[in-house]
Parts: structure tokens; sequence; C-alpha cells
């Protein structure tokens, strides 16, 4: 059992062996023995692994884990073995209406920050509200369409600002 | 306790300043008010406050700087006084008179002093009047010989920059006679070309300087007293990010006169409140006056860790007319402290500013330790306000321990979420270059190289990834959801 | 339980001889599976890259769970048929674990003749779904198939276990509630179109999966009619206007996370109960198993040092163990599960017989699955054993076995001859999978055997025409039986024909019986009852 994980710009290979009663975890050809693995979600935890006892914090962000271990701090990506690796790109700088209706109301201005998945406008439709969230974190560009104008299924009625690269 | 000074003070501001300020007040038995936009209905300094009034504007920041607002919000609620923290209206001239018009006590000075100290030509005219040393200089000019003449009277090294510019365009360092014509012209040229207009100045260029800056109180009627020095010369991008007081390795004499000079501009400006001012001192011990601040400073808790003195109370004991809290000679410095400003940062890249959600927080609890945040857990940090999100202030008996304390506490300080620079800090606070004292304003740019993270050894690595991968759930569900005998089998083919 | 004591010794020349011997054997079995998965011609691979479509292993281990298992069956399917132009006779079929469920994958080889299925195609593809409804597998079809092989249509439509089974197989798992998906990342042709059509869930990639019973040229042949493979059987139209289809996809790997999400849906289904432990790596090391198997099928061995090798910590509790000596019976774990174990040392006589058929007994009581490691030249023959009833004591062990309620796995080690074959759960005995090594030899004899018996038959004919015996033309004769048996004999020959689930190199055979016990755990046990033993 194992993934791919993304560390530090590097790619690392994970993998799980269950020997009872304890997991032979596998980190890029080197084997360590997990005595207690560490729980599930954000906060405190700790493992046994490699017959040491270790603390940790970590919390998900979106689809990877920042750790923070030893006094610093780590973001951890896992590669989607299924995924054929292609990036959407500029596909999501752009918020489509699923389907035709009149905005409600328009949650953000152009050059506002928003976080991926916070309302950016609110759409009627067959007398259904619905927010509409934003694709991803970004600067809002800018909005077509104001309070009471209609739009048609998929016309684009927000961008966000292109990411650029780490500067 | 004795009756309230004020009955309730309306904090012009947010963030982590506030909180400090209505902390004071609670413990002065002032009621608090709090002004917000509407993206921060919910912030802890909202949550603090006794009342709090909603502010609108084009974005935040323009709501936080709405003068009509926040005075019609004071009156609104009955405050009696204003305190403006630092930042947004601090140092308003405006603000400060608007505010005395309502009749509201403003605590800070006048805006007639505000204004003085506001005008870099008039403070430094003003300093220099004073006897306050400030960096030799001549005058913007596009008569190059009568400057090359006048420049080479100040002495070397020389700073040479475009009287209209900025970003460095237009500017050299010149250490000798011989080059100073040929630097001037190719200043002017380069002047001319970027911002049309071939006026160039020169000041004396102080090589590796530090920041220092003295802490004092004035009680406007001429009366101050100095609360020590602080040095803030470790910064990135302009901006402080580690301070402390006092200021490492300063002999004696030369900390009396800088602290005595600015005790001297505060007197001569019948400064009323606490202020700050900044002077850039040289490897030969020579200082000049940079600015002057009208206001609280950020890194103003690292005063109050080695003297004991709360800078906030002073503030509005003063602002109340109750005069100085006490005399020069009743001012100690006792130990040593070191602020270091968290932001939401990446020092990867530049010091790029981030954006994230406060995931999970978790702070160091040491009595010899402050955190001055707002921040909560679930908190949204987006570049709507300034980067920094909390400052970690350490105290210790001596600048070692200061310093191992705090890199202790920025090691167990635990904000995941948002990239910040905590760990960047710890490299800093550990550096021996720092350590040493060897300290000036390019100390980030100088060590950047050694100020990268180490390579992670390859124990470490697996525990990172171990601890990461299990937070995964498609990582758990694989390996606690695969059936037996597979999972033991593991990744085999026949 | 205690663990075999092994009276092996890895240094003596014997072993060493063996074990370089069976490593050659070992070499040509895996030189012989890597053809059969990746040799083929550029020209087909050119195509499928052109297509955008992955290879069909490359697409299973995709929607493999990563780091987990799988078992593949009959490998080497159909490798002496066809001249060798179906490898794996084209289809790819094994066990693993997608979205954590035990599923069984069977996947078109579009690689070799646009995925066609040849008559061992569609024999493979009727035993891996008997498989599947034996075990209660659900299985996962990845489509990409022109459909049977018009050449060899007689071999492969018409008959009760061709073709026409294989969605026969189809319904009846779906009514016995054992889920099915079709991933169609190619073409679904005539009967192939039941594929996806008889699934309970589909997925089909646009721009390349195309599902119609009849294409385009067929279309046009019979309707005049002209239509694209789009607007005929196209992604869109099927999950559109048909319904066909239930996903579309919009590259291969999209389809598999589809489909690896579907299966993240299902229910686990609930496993009878089989006597469980932690599992435990064999004590001895499984790769001696090369060192103990002679070079000659005529040398015997102790079967124990076999199960030293396979089963957990090397701990066997051996039952009756100074009765009936030649059949070896006793209770073992294989990666913790509980199994009674029969195995051959020596030929069936009357006591090993009756030891056998009880000891099967034993285990239906006990509910404990049963592993036969077959290394058996037969019943024994002679007018003595036919005295003490040989025939009805074997018959009682082939009554026992054949009415068995626990899963039966069944191992080909060295030989199987005769009615041993059938006493030991043969492959017409329902055993749940049977695998293979690479040395093996089956037949109805031996072939010096067969040769010898031939040629007797031969010398009396020539006799009794009054003629001398011709010497040269029985020794051709003697030859020519002994070479033709010989290559029939071999475990190639067997496993092209798909009388196993595939061959296995020795040391695999722990996981490989590992998975197998897993996955039979998925159905229920049958009725306990037996026919009328002759006493």
């Amino acid at each position: 059992m194992g993934f791919r994980l993304h560390l530090d710009g590097e790619l690392h290979e994970v993998t799980v062996a269950r020997r009872h009663p304890t997991l032979i975890l596998t980190v890029d050809g080197k084997e360590l023995e997990v005595a207690a693995p560490p729980g599930p979600g954000d906060g405190h935890g700790t493992m046994e692994i490699g017959g040491l006892e270790i603390a940790f914090a970590r919390a998900a962000v979106g689809d990877r884990q920042i750790v923070r271990l030893d006094g610093r701090t780590f973001d951890v990506a896992l590669v989607d073995p299924y995924s054929g690796g292609g990036a959407a790109g500029g596909a999501q700088d752009a918020l489509k209406a699923p389907m035709p209706g009149a905005v409600v109301s328009v949650h953000r201005r152009p050059g506002e920050t928003v976080l991926r998945g916070e309302p950016l406008i609110t759409i009627e439709s067959m007398k259904l509200q619905t927010a509409l969230p934003a694709p991803r974190d970004g600067v809002v560009a800018r909005i077509y369409r104001t309070e009471g104008e209609t739009f048609e299924k998929d016309e684009v009625i927000a961008t966000l600002e292109p990411q650029t690269e780490a500067a | 306790m004795t009756a309230a000074l004020f009955r309730k003070v309306l904090v012009a501001n947010r963030g982590e300043i506030a909180c400090r300020v209505m902390r004071t007040l609670e413990r002065m038995g002032i009621a608090s008010v709090a002004i917000h936009h509407h993206v921060e209905r919910t912030a802890r300094h909202v949550r603090m406050a006794g009342e709090a009034v909603e502010i609108t504007g084009n974005t935040p920041v323009a709501a936080h700087l709405d003068i009509e607002q926040i005075v019609a919000a004071a009156r609104a609620t009955g405050a009696d006084a204003i305190h403006p923290g630092y930042g947004f209206l601090s140092e308003n001239a405006r603000f400060a008179a608007a505010v005395a018009e309502a009749g509201i006590t403003f605590v800070g000075p006048d805006a007639a002093t505000i204004a003085l100290m506001g005008d870099k030509i008039s403070a430094r005219n003003f300093a220099e009047a004073n006897g306050v040393a400030v960096a030799p200089s001549v005058m913007p000019t596009d008569d190059l010989d009568a400057f090359a003449r006048e420049a080479a009277a100040i002495g070397f090294p020389l700073l040479i920059k475009a009287a209209a510019g900025g970003g460095g365009k237009g500017m050299s360092v010149v250490r000798s006679t011989g080059e100073l014509r040929e630097a001037a012209r190719i200043a002017s040229s380069e002047a001319e070309r970027y911002f049309g207009d071939g006026r160039v100045y020169a000041e004396t260029y102080v090589e590796r300087p530090r920041h220092i800056e003295v802490q004092v109180l004035g009680d406007g009627a001429g009366g101050a007293i100095h609360l020590f020095e602080r040095e803030c010369s470790v910064q990135r991008r302009f901006q402080k990010i580690v301070e402390e007081a006092p200021a490492s390795s300063l002999d004696l004499a030369l900390r009396e006169r800088i602290c005595a000079s600015a005790v001297r501009l505060a007197s001569a400006a019948r400064y009323k409140n606490a202020g700050t001012v900044e002077y850039i001192l040289g490897a030969d011990g020579r200082f000049f006056f940079l600015e002057m601040n009208t206001r609280l400073q950020v890194e103003h808790p690292v005063t109050e860790m080695i003297t004991g003195i709360d800078l906030v109370r002073a503030q509005i004991e003063i602002a109340a007319g109750k005069g100085l809290p006490l005399e020069q000679s009743q001012v100690r410095a006792e130990g040593h402290a070191f602020e270091c400003r968290i932001c939401a940062e990446d020092p990867g890249r530049d010091f790029m500013p981030e954006t994230g959600v406060v995931q999970y927080l978790d702070v160091p609890d040491e009595r010899w330790l402050r955190f001055e945040s707002a921040l909560d857990r679930g908190q949204r940090v987006t570049t709507d306000f300034d980067s920094m999100l909390a400052k970690l202030v350490v105290y210790g008996s001596d600048r070692q321990q200061a310093a191992d304390r705090s890199v202790s506490a920025l090691k167990s300080l635990t904000l995941l979420g948002v990239t910040t620079n905590i760990d960047y800090l710890a490299r800093v606070l550990d550096h021996g270059s720092f350590r040493a004292g060897d300290l000036h304003t390019g100390f980030v740019r100088e060590h950047a190289a050694a100020l990268e993270p180490t390579p992670l050894h390859a124990d470490r690595r697996a525990q990172v990834l171990a601890a990461a991968a299990f937070g995964f759930h498609e990582f758990r569900e694989l390996v606690f959801g695969t059936p037996e005998p597979h999972a033991a089998i593991g990744k085999w083919r026949n | 339980m205690r663990k075999l004591q092994s009276m092996v010794s890895t240094a003596s020349a014997e072993f060493r001889a063996y074990d370089a011997h069976n490593r050659s054997l070992i070499a040509e079995f895996r030189q012989r599976q890597d053809a059969a998965r990746h040799a083929r011609p550029q020209r087909d691979l050119d195509r499928l890259a052109r297509q955008g479509k992955m290879r069909p292993r490359e697409r299973i281990e995709k929607l493999l769970d990563p780091g987990t298992p799988f078992l593949e069956l009959s490998s080497l399917a159909a490798n002496m048929a066809y001249g060798g132009e179906s490898p794996s006779a084209s289809s790819i079929v094994g066990i693993g674990i997608v979205s954590g469920r035990e599923v069984l994958i069977r996947a078109d080889d579009p690689t070799v003749k646009g995925g066609a299925w040849y008559p061992l195609t569609a024999k493979k593809i009727v035993r891996a779904l008997d498989i599947a409804m034996e075990n209660r597998l659900p299985v996962i079809h990845l489509c990409d198939s022109a459909g049977g092989l018009l050449q060899l249509q007689s071999e492969v439509f018409p008959d009760k276990y061709m073709a026409g089974r294989i969605f026969r197989n189809q319904s009846i798992l779906s009514k016995m509630g054992v889920r099915q998906l079709a991933l169609v990342f190619g073409h679904c042709t005539a009967g192939g179109a039941y594929i996806p059509g008889l699934s309970d869930y589909s997925v089909i990639v646009r721009g390349t999966g195309a599902v119609f019973l009849g294409g385009p040229p067929l279309v046009k042949a019979a309707t005049g009619e002209e239509v694209t493979v789009e607007e005929l059987g196209g992604a869109d139209m099927h999950t559109s206007i048909s319904g066909t289809c239930d996903y579309p996809a919009a590259s291969e790997e999209e389809a598999i996370h589809i489909g690896r999400e579907i299966v993240a849906q299902w229910d686990r289904p609930r496993k009878w109960d089989c006597q469980r432990e932690a599992p435990e790596d064999p004590a001895y090391d499984p790769q001696e198993i090369y060192g103990i198997i002679p070079d000659d099928i005529k040398k015997q061995f102790d079967m124990r040092e076999i199960i030293a090798r396979i089963v957990d910590g090397s701990r066997f509790h051996e039952y009756q163990p100074s009765y009936g000596t030649t059949l070896v019976c006793g209770f073992a774990n294989i990666w913790g599960y509980k199994v009674g174990v029969l195995a051959n040392n020596g030929v069936l006589f009357n006591d090993s017989s009756l030891k056998g058929g009880h000891f099967i007994e034993l285990c239906n009581q006990n509910n404990t699955p049963l592993v036969f490691l077959q290394n058996i030249t037969g019943y024994m023959i002679g007018r003595e054993y036919e005295r003490r009833g040989i025939t009805k004591d074997g018959a009682k062990m082939i009554m026992a076995q054949s009415c068995s309620r626990v899963p039966k796995f069944t191992v080909m080690c060295n030989g199987s001859f005769g009615a041993g074959n059938y006493g030991m759960c043969g492959r017409a005995f329902d055993g749940r999978f049977l695998f293979t090594w690479p040395n093996h030899q089956i037949g109805v004899m031996g072939g010096d055997q067969a040769a010898n018996t031939l040629a007797e038959v031969k010398v009396n004919q020539m006799k009794r025409n009054g003629g001398g015996v011709d010497e040269v033309e029985v020794k051709r004769l003697w030859e020519e039986t002994r070479a033709a048996y010989q290559e029939q004999l071999s475990a190639y020959y067997s496993t092209s024909q798909l009388w196993d689930d595939g061959i296995v190199d020795p040391v695999d055979t722990r996981n490989a019986l590992g998975i197998a016990i897993s996955a039979s755990l998925n159905a229920p046990l049958g009725e306990p009852g037996y026919g009328v033993f002759r006493f």
C-alpha cells in the first residue's frame, strides 16, 4: 500500500505493509516500524516510529498536510495516483453559471481576495438560490453581472486574477 | 482603585494592538469600544470590546481610515477618548484635530506636533535646530560643480540619490573625491531618464547601519523622560521583524548620549504622549536622527518587558493630564527582551505575503512570554490588512537567555494553515552573527544563504512524511481499509 | 502446533543441483510470462499510443489500490495455441484490491488483434466469471475488444461453454447480488456490447469508447445507413441518450478514477468466519523449495518440507502421523487462515485413501478449507490391492472430496497421474483455485509408461499378425509417443488449455493461496452432506 508524497520540491515514495502488530512504513526504500500510527484530524499528535516517540502537529489545508515537527513546518502534498497529472490551469480562473438565472447578490468586489469555496455570487434560478463558490484562492478580477442582471447557462459571470508563478 | 481617568475609550484600530490596548483599559476599569469593518465582525478585538461599531468603506482598510465615521462612532457610543494604536490614523494630524474638535481626548500629541514630526523636512530641521544630530547632506541641485564641491565638504562615504527618485534608481555610494563628479553625472542622467528630473542630492552614507530607537514619554509641558532604547536592525523589505531592548553591545556612554538626545527632542517639542525617536547608528559610533513616531510603536512590549512599565497605561494617564507616571531616575531596565513579528509571508519567496485560514493554533504558555495577537483558529488571513499576524515577546535575564527562550518558543509555537516566517525567525535568532550582536539593517540580505532552512535528515524526513501521510484520508483508507491478507502481502505480482 | 523440523541440508550437493535445475525452470517460466505480457509488435503499440490508450496492464495498475497485491490468473493461457499469437489468451484476469474491496479484474487486450476473442479467450473469461460466482467476487471489466475472432467463430460462438456463457454468467452473477462494473476504454462490439449492458455500472471514455451491436461497416452493409462511431455508440450518446452507459469520462485516467469511486460505494460483504490467527512468515525460507523439488519427476521427496515453506511459522499439526503415511494430512495456517492440508508422499494405498477421506470429513465438520498439494502417481494397482478394495477406498476419498462444503484449493507440485488426480481434487472437482508449478506434469499416465504401454500393444499386434517384431518400428513408435506425451504432460500445455488457474512460482504459492482463500470466504459454505459411500 503506498502513495507518492511531495515535500520540499521532491517526490517521496511512502508505502505501508501491515505486520502484526505493527505497521512497516517504507520511505524511499527505507523501512521503519510504526508501533503506534498517528491518528486522524488536525492538531497535536504523537506516533511511535523507528523506536522513537515523536510528537508533531498537523493540519489539512486543501489537499495538503501541514506538519510541524521538531520546531519546523513542512508542507506535504499527496500526489493523486489516479490523476493524469494535467493541471486544470487557467480553467479555474473563471466562474461559470451552472444554469440560466439572475444575480441576487455579489459578495466580493474586484480587487478583493477570496478563498476557495467562499461564496462569490449568489444567483437565483427556478426560484432556487445558489451561492457560487470561488473555484480557488485568489483576487477577484471582474464581475460581469451585477444584482438583478440575468445570464445564460455557462456564461462567465466572474473571473479571478490569473495566478502568477512564484515571483 | 481610584476613579477611572476616562469612562470609555474608543480604540480606533484592530488586530493585536486593539486587543493590547483593551487589555490595559480593562485593568484600568475603563470601558472600550471597538470599530470594525464587516469582514472582521467576529474578530477578537470586537469580541473583547464592551461595544463595537461597524464602519464601512470600499475596502476594509479604507473604513479604518475614515475619520468622520470613527469620530461619529466615538460620539455615538459616548467615548470620551480615542486611542489610535499604531498605523491607520495614529499619526494623522487631521484625525487628531477632528477628535479634539469633537471634544474627545486623543490619546497622543496634538495635531501640530503630529504635523511637525510627520513631515520629514520639518522634523529634520526641528531636530537639527535642537541639537539632535542629523545626517549631513547636500540639498537637491542640478549644478553638478557646486554639488560636487559641497558634497566633498561633508566627507566620505556619501550616498548620492535622485531627488525625485526611489527604488535604488540613480543611487550610488561614493568613497572618494575622484569618483564623485562621475558618480553624480551618472546619477543625474539616470534620474533624468527615470524621473524626468535630473536633480540629485547627497548625504552621509552610514555603512552597516544599525536601527536604534529611544522610547520617550512627554507630558506636553516640556517634561520628558526616556525608557531606554530598542534595536530594530533586523529588517526585511524595509520592515522590522526582530526587535530587542536594550540594544545589543551598545557602550554605556553612547547609550546615554542617544537617550539624552531623544529626551531633548521630546522636551523641545513639548511632546505629549509616548513616542519613539529613531536613529541610524554607524559602526563608528556616529548616530543620526531618522524620524520621530508620535504614537505607540509595534515593538513597545520589549521596553515594557525590561522596564516593567505599561506604556498604554502611561499613554492614558498622560492623555488624562496626570503627567508622567515616574521620574527619569525611577526608570530602571533589567534583563533583555526580544520581539519577533510573526507574519503571513513566505521567506522562501522573498517574504511575499501569504493567505489562508488558521487551521490550528497552539501558543506556548510561559511566564516569560507574551504572545500578542488577535488570532483565532478558523480565521481567514487575507491581504486585506497587514501581513503581521502576531508578536512573540520573550524576556530573559540576559540576551543569551532571552534568545534561547525565543528560539524554543518559536519552535513550539504552532500556527498551521498559513505560511509564516516562524521557522525563519527561529533561524535568525539562532544565527551566530545574531547571537554575537553583529547586527545591521542589511543582516537579512547578508546572511540570506545561511538563513535558508537546513536540509532535512533522512530520518526526520521520514517522520515528517509519516505524520503527513496518516493525515490524508486516502492514505488512512488504504492503510486501515485494505483487507487482509492483501495489506500484509503488499505490492506483490506473480 | 509444532514447528516442522526440516531434514534438508541446504549445503548438500543434491540440494544445490536441484536448486540450479529448478531456478532454470523458473527463469524459463518468467521469460515466457514476460513475453506473454509485454512482447508485442511495435505497430500495435504505436496504434494504441496514437489512440491515447494505455496498455491493459497499465490500466490495471492504475485501477488497483497502490501498494496492494494482484494475483494474476492464467498468465500463460493459450501459450501453446494459435502459434502463440494470443498471449495470455488475449485477456488478463486477476484478483486485486480496488478502493479497499476485493475484486476480480478482467481486461481485454487491445494490443492483440484489436482485443478480439479467441476460443481460449472465451474459455478464460467464462472461467473468470465462474470464479466470480463461486467466490462472490465483484467483477470489473476493462472493455476494449473487437469481438469474437471471425476466423475461429465455430470455436468461439455456438457451444455451451463458449462466448454466450460469458453473458449467461454475467446475468447469474447479477442475480446472485455480485456487483459488476464495466470500464469501456475501446470498442464493445456485438456480443461484447452486452458486457457493459449486463454490468450494474459502466463508465465510457469519450472519443475511444464505443458500444454497439453492429459497428458502422455492418450497419452500412445491412441497412445502407452511414453513421459515425460516436453517433452510433459513443460516450455522449450512451450516457445522455440511450442510457446504456452511466458515466462519461474525458480520459482513461478519469474513467479509472470514476470506477474507483463507484467501487468505493459498494458494501463490503461479510465473509464467513474461517478460523484465523495473526499471520506469520514461514520459519523456513520458501526459496529453499527450489532445492527440495528433485530434478527428475521419478525421484521422491518429502512433502512436509514443502509444507514447512508455505505455512505460517512452518507449524503443522499432523493427523494420523503413523497411518497411511503416503498421504500427509494435517492442520496449518496460511496467511493466518486455518486450512487442512493433504499432501502426497507416494502412491495412494487403501489406508492412505481412507485416511484422506476421513480427514476431508473432519475439515468439513470443522469448517476448515482444504489445500491439496499434488504429487501423485495414482492409486496402487495390482491383484492384492484390488482384492483389498482399492477402488472402493479410492471412491470413498473421491466422494468425500467431491461433496465437501468447504472451499478447496489445489497446487500441482510435481506430478499428477491417473485417478490420483481425482482424489486429490483435480480440475474436474470444482476446487476454487488450482495452481501449477512450472516443473509439474499431468496425464493419465507418465510419458514412459504410455510409450511402454503402446509399444507393448504394438509388439503384441505384430506377434498376432505372425510377423516378427520390427524393433526399429517399435522404437520409433515408443519415441514418438513419449515425445507427444511429454509435450502434453507439461505445465505449459496444461496452463495453455486452462486446465488450471495459472502457473505459479513455488515461492509465490503462499501469497497465491492467501489471496485465493481470502476470496473464497466471500461465498457462504455449501450444504453439508455426502452421497453413498461404498464401505
